[in-house]
């Protein structure tokens, strides 16, 4: 122990206890540089739909490239890829998208709470023409708090 | 020619203490416009086509999803029907999977039910961990 007469301790190190600022400009541009990079960026829009609720709502852990959104709005109208498919061709625009995918593409079905099951049930057959098998029905997660006691 | 003479006082060079504050500034700005893009849902895996599997009447939970959102229970061939609200599927579930574990959860959702109903009713038979549904449309 390096105590000294005064009692008090010698500072032994030499190195100095400050943090070097001139780097701190370096290190905030590499984490800036890193988010830029990694930012992905939403390459179409969301349509306006009401989400059912759903308490088993899980996370998808996909890569995006492998997750073809179809949106079904309240009047029954198809949205793939922010254009509007008829009904009757939705199997035409999957079919390509799963080949290409490598046959691993996952179908985030995303409908309106408020339509009519047959279109969705359409999509689904359209789906199964296209061999496209997994879906998912995008929900929002309900909180248990929220509903009324079982 | 005086003004030639002149000499700027300013330092030309840029100055480097305020480059941390304008990376910082950046890098904030972009944690908080950063969406995440969300995939949450209900997973299921369609049959593919033509592969029809011919089930024992006896291993078929039929749920049939009516335009209110009651859920009509019939077991198997047996003519019995009961109605019941989405929520308690799952209790239901629980116990009939219990009495036989090769059962089958057959929704049937009527063609003007809103879709949220059958949300509904799959919810529950996730949260009961069914691993068996099929999903159909209700013809007349």
């Amino acid at each position: 122990m390096a105590i000294k007469g005064g009692g008090g301790f010698e500072r032994q190190s030499k190195t100095s206890s400050s943090i070097p600022e001139s780097s701190l400009a370096d290190i905030a541009l590499l984490l800036l540089i890193f988010f830029m990079l990694t930012t992905v960026f939403r390459t179409e829009a969301d349509r306006p739909i009401e989400w059912p609720d759903a308490e088993a709502t899980e996370q998808i852990d996909e890569k995006r490239d492998n997750i073809l959104y179809v949106w079904v709005e309240s009047d029954g109208s198809v949205w793939i890829n922010d254009r509007m498919v008829p009904m009757g061709n939705v199997a035409d625009v999957v079919g390509p998208a799963w080949q290409q995918s490598g046959q691993r593409l996952i179908i985030s079905l995303r409908a309106d709470a408020n339509v009519p099951y047959q279109y969705v049930d359409q999509i689904q057959e359209q789906l199964k023409a296209a061999g496209a098998v997994y879906v998912v029905f995008g929900t929002e997660l309900e909180r248990r708090m929220t509903r009324e006691r079982r | 020619m005086a003004i030639l003479k002149k000499k700027s006082k300013v330092s030309d060079e840029m100055s480097s203490a305020g480059m941390a504050d304008i990376a910082f500034l950046l890098l904030i700005f972009f944690l908080v416009t950063t969406v995440f893009p969300k995939d949450r849902g209900l997973r299921v895996v369609l049959p593919e086509e033509a592969a029809e599997v011919e089930v024992s009447q006896q291993n078929i939970l039929h749920l049939t999803v009516m335009p209110d959102g009651i859920v009509l229970v019939r077991r198997g061939e047996s003519p019995d029907e009961s109605s019941i609200p989405p929520r308690q599927v799952e209790s239901l579930w629980r116990t009939e999977v219990a009495q036989n574990p090769n059962l089958i959860a057959a929704v049937r959702t009527h063609p003007e039910a809103a879709h949220r109903h059958m949300i509904a009713v799959l919810d529950a038979l996730q949260l009961a961990r069914a691993e068996r549904i099929s999903l159909q449309m209700l013809e007349e």
